[in-house]
């Protein structure tokens, strides 16, 4: 059993981020793992930035992660991978969406959105993390619904070197936790994430 | 996953679950057979509120969303003195509003137990200010109870009730975001037969004037009872189920690590790989039990309080080891700061620090690597939702009003309004504030009828107020305006449904969880206390909206302009759920002239700007279809998608 376990979710408000969070919790939870799921409500909702966290083990107390202590980084959203990363350990996996939302102010012209190979500098050279990306939505639209993106990109996330949660495991909750008439959208959902990450990890 | 209405009704005692810190309190308010609970909602602490609403009638509990907190608080206190069990939930700033009926009703006591429940919000993730409830709970002499995780809220809220009934007091159970937000392993109770069996409970009041009679003469017995009460619970909070002494026994150091900070203690000490110390976990902040300091304090030579925002537990201890003598080194706001929440890096930080050691991770040397990061970081504010009615009210008044013109606003999703490009949103203080300070302005700015000098060219002053903070406090203050003869145009954005802290009913919508309630029309109201104008236009109609604004600046008085169209989230999810589709917009490019009126001046986050083409574009993924943008858009640019694009 893993003492302790550090999962970092980030996005835009009204990506599904909260449900992640939630459904790997309960996954834990049937783990027999100790769990804390970390969440804001209210204003930061509303299609502000957003992050959760998730902690599980033998030993866990508080439900935030520590700068510099989550084993992987899982990002809705590229540059919201970026705006985190001050919480990865050395060594840590972010695994991004690789489909940008650009904010209000990226269109207004009062800032603007950090190129890809920026980002990807700033994780690999500064903060000593590997980041793979995927195009979430794609594959969700390929598995029949934009709406299981958040599934695709726990599928992903299950294919992290040394998640201490099982791929069928995890897909179990999944399948138990949605309505009946979405199970098979959501279980190729799945599927595709992980395929997508076991390419990209060369696994 | 099951549902969470479903699970905090299981009949598994026993069972882990993951649960919400907000909905194990209120499976612990089942366990401990609550018969009434009233509340008006408030981040953090609405999923209690939501989450009793969604199982009264299954538990025969009675439950009301009240109009505001302070009535809320009598709803249950009135319980309370009937001898039922009753609770009352709200955010840190309802116990402001509630706070008239708390400290002058302390003195009464309860029959049943009483439990108010306060979920304050350290860093102000959803929050005006972050005022410390342990405060309130010293200054009206009533104990605090701070759960360390999920599961111990939902067993302290059983304490609670009983504590509570055992001494005929009050008992605040008081938690933060990171508990009220926070999921965790709990393990359920057992359910008394009376919710199992959804049996709704009846009290009674036995009348006794001279205890709920707050005249001075008993106002005088009270206060030195009061005072003798909050020291006998004192006494017994030594031997409370949720402090205890753990660690070495005879370590020289010691931390005490009330509320939540414990857990923050303990992830700190693991990862610093420290054991050699005596730990004080205190689940009671106010009062500090006195036995349990004697004991802890035996041998140790130095003392660190790990405590969030105010130094309450820190003054108290300080106080009483000034008082018996003690003059070893006791550290607290010293070393942990009184500002925003606590975190493991701040205790860890702290206990490195008083130890003497280094901490695990260099977090200076995290923060110097991240400085490149938030150079080049857009910022990404919250902002209202793509479809929201409000955008297009605010964006109308704006259009009508002029930029000079000044805009106080509420408490509410459309405080976002504040946020370019609308910025139609100029003050905010606090629920009901905006029409209070838009009567104040005026009377600064313009002077009022009947005055011996008014202004001749007088400021225009346009009040947005939502529809539920209008019933919350909203009315007293449209109430002075009208009769001081104010020269305002208060628009009250009616979504029906009280929205930011998700989708609760109110007076305005008539529903309640019994059944239907009584609604009541805000036009109605605003006629009734005498507006010179009142008037119902829907925001989806930019133009309208925009006339009947520019029609209400003409009126001398106090104008009620209500901007009525449902919440688009609430819309959106309900079509959702019912597989429904709404219409998508899209870009016709050989129209789009680049303009951005559509992105510098109506700011939907589902429009983005594509640079290369220099053309706006629209997400369809996040695209909710109200047709805004086509209004906004002189060049008639955006169109609805057609099926199959």
């Amino acid at each position: 059993m893993v003492k302790e376990y550090n999962i970092v979710i980030t996005g835009v408000g009204g990506q599904g981020i909260l449900t992640a969070a939630n459904l790997l919790g309960w996954a834990a939870l049937h783990a027999g793992y100790k769990v804390r799921v970390g969440e804001v409500h209210g204003m930061s909702q509303r299609f502000g930035s957003v992050i959760a966290y998730v902690r599980f083990g033998e030993d866990v107390y508080g439900a935030m992660v520590p700068e510099g202590k989550a084993d992987v980084i899982l990002a809705f959203e590229p540059v919201e991978a970026l705006r985190y990363i001050n919480y990865l350990k050395e060594g840590g996996l972010v695994i991004a969406n690789s489909n940008p939302i650009p904010p209000v102010q990226v269109s207004m012209g009062l800032a603007t959105y950090p190129g890809m190979e920026e980002i990807k500098k700033i994780i690999e050279e500064d903060f000593k993390g590997k980041l793979i990306t995927l195009d979430a939505e794609k594959l969700a639209l390929e598995a029949g619904n934009v709406i299981t993106t958040n599934v695709v990109l726990i599928g992903a996330l299950t294919q992290t070197p040394g998640f201490p949660l099982s791929a069928e495991h995890v897909k179990e909750v999944i399948r138990l936790s949605v309505p009946k008439k979405a199970v098979d959208v959501n279980m190729k959902a799945f599927e595709l994430g992980v395929k997508a990450a076991k390419e990209l990890l060369g696994l | 996953m099951a549902k969470v209405t479903d699970i905090v009704l299981w009949d598994k005692p026993g069972e882990r679950v993951l649960l919400l810190g907000n909905h194990a309190i209120a499976r612990g308010a089942l366990e401990a057979n609550i018969a009434v609970f009233a509340a008006y909602p408030g981040t953090p602490s609405s999923e209690l509120t939501d989450t009793m609403a969604a199982v009264a009638e299954k538990a025969g509990v009675y439950m009301e969303y009240s109009a505001n907190e302070k009535v809320a608080f009598e709803t249950a206190l009135s319980a309370a003195w009937s001898g039922l069990r009753a609770m009352t939930a709200m955010k840190h700033v309802g116990l402001n509003v509630a706070a008239d009926t708390f400290l002058s009703a302390v003195g009464m006591g309860v029959e049943g137990g009483f439990v108010i429940m306060v979920a304050d919000d350290p860093s102000m993730w959803s929050s005006q200010n972050e005022q410390d409830t342990r405060v309130y709970a010293k200054f009206a002499n009533v104990p605090v109870l701070e759960p360390s995780s999920p599961h111990e809220a939902k067993e302290m809220t059983k304490y609670a009730f009983e504590l509570s009934e055992k001494f005929k007091h009050f008992v605040i159970l008081r938690t933060t975001t990171r508990i009220s937000h926070a999921r965790g392993d709990v393990v359920l109770g057992e359910l008394p037969e009376e919710i199992k069996q959804a049996k709704r409970k009846f009290g009674d009041f036995k009348k006794d004037p001279s205890r709920f009679v707050d005249v001075p003469s008993n106002a005088r017995r009270f206060h030195p009872q009061i005072l003798e009460k909050i020291e006998k619970i004192r006494e017994e909070l030594a031997e409370c189920p949720f402090n205890w002494i753990e660690g070495k026994e005879d370590a020289k150091v010691g931390i005490i690590a009330p509320g939540l900070a414990y857990s923050y203690v303990k992830e700190a000490l693991a990862w610093l790989g420290i054991d050699d110390v005596k730990i004080l976990k205190l689940g009671t902040p106010f009062p500090v039990p006195y036995r349990l300091l004697e004991k802890f304090f035996d041998g140790l030579e130095r003392v660190l309080i790990v405590e969030e925002l105010e130094p309450v537990v820190e003054e108290q201890v300080k106080v009483w080891a000034f008082d018996n003598g003690i003059r070893i080194p006791i550290h607290g706001k010293d070393c942990i700061p009184r500002v925003y929440e606590m975190t493991t890096r701040r205790a860890v930080t702290a206990i490195a620090k008083f130890l003497g050691l280094e901490t695990p991770v260099n977090f200076e040397g995290i923060d110097e690597k991240y400085k490149k990061v938030s150079a080049i970081v857009p910022p990404r504010p919250p902002s209202l939702c793509p479809a929201c009615p409000h955008r297009n009210t605010f964006y109308a008044i704006k259009k009508a009003a002029g930029s000079r013109a000044i805009f106080p606003s509420d408490i509410g999703c459309y405080t976002l309004g504040l946020l370019p490009p609308l910025k139609t949103v100029d003050t905010t203080i606090a629920m009901g504030a905006s029409i209070g300070v838009a009567h104040g302005l005026d009377v600064a700015l313009n002077g009022v009828p009947g005055e011996k000098e008014t202004k001749e060219k007088k400021k225009i002053i346009v009040a947005t107020i939502g529809d539920s903070t209008f019933f919350h406090t909203g009315l007293p203050a449209l109430a002075n305006a009208i009769y001081n003869r104010s020269n305002v145009v208060i628009v009250v954005m009616d979504n029906l449904v009280t929205a930011m802290t998700g989708d609760q009913p109110n007076p305005g919508t008539g529903e309640t969880p019994h059944g239907p309630g009584k609604q009541i029309k805000i036009e109605e109201v605003a006629k009734a206390m005498g507006a010179d104008f009142v008037a119902v236009v829907d925001p989806y109609d930019i133009k309208a909206t925009y006339e009947v604004m520019k029609k209400a600046l003409q009126v001398e008085g106090v104008s009620v302009i209500v901007s009525r169209q449902v919440c688009a989230l609430h819309r959106i999810s309900q079509m959702r759920r019912k597989g429904e589709k709404w219409p998508i917009y899209t870009v016709n490019e050989e129209k789009c002239t680049g303009c951005k009126i559509c992105i510098n001046a109506y700011g939907c986050p589902a429009i983005y700007w594509d640079a290369e083409k220099k053309k706006a574009q629209v997400n369809p993924l996040i695209c909710w279809g109200c047709g805004g943008c086509a209004q906004v858009c002189p060049f008639g640019a955006f169109e609805v998608m057609k099926e199959g694009e």
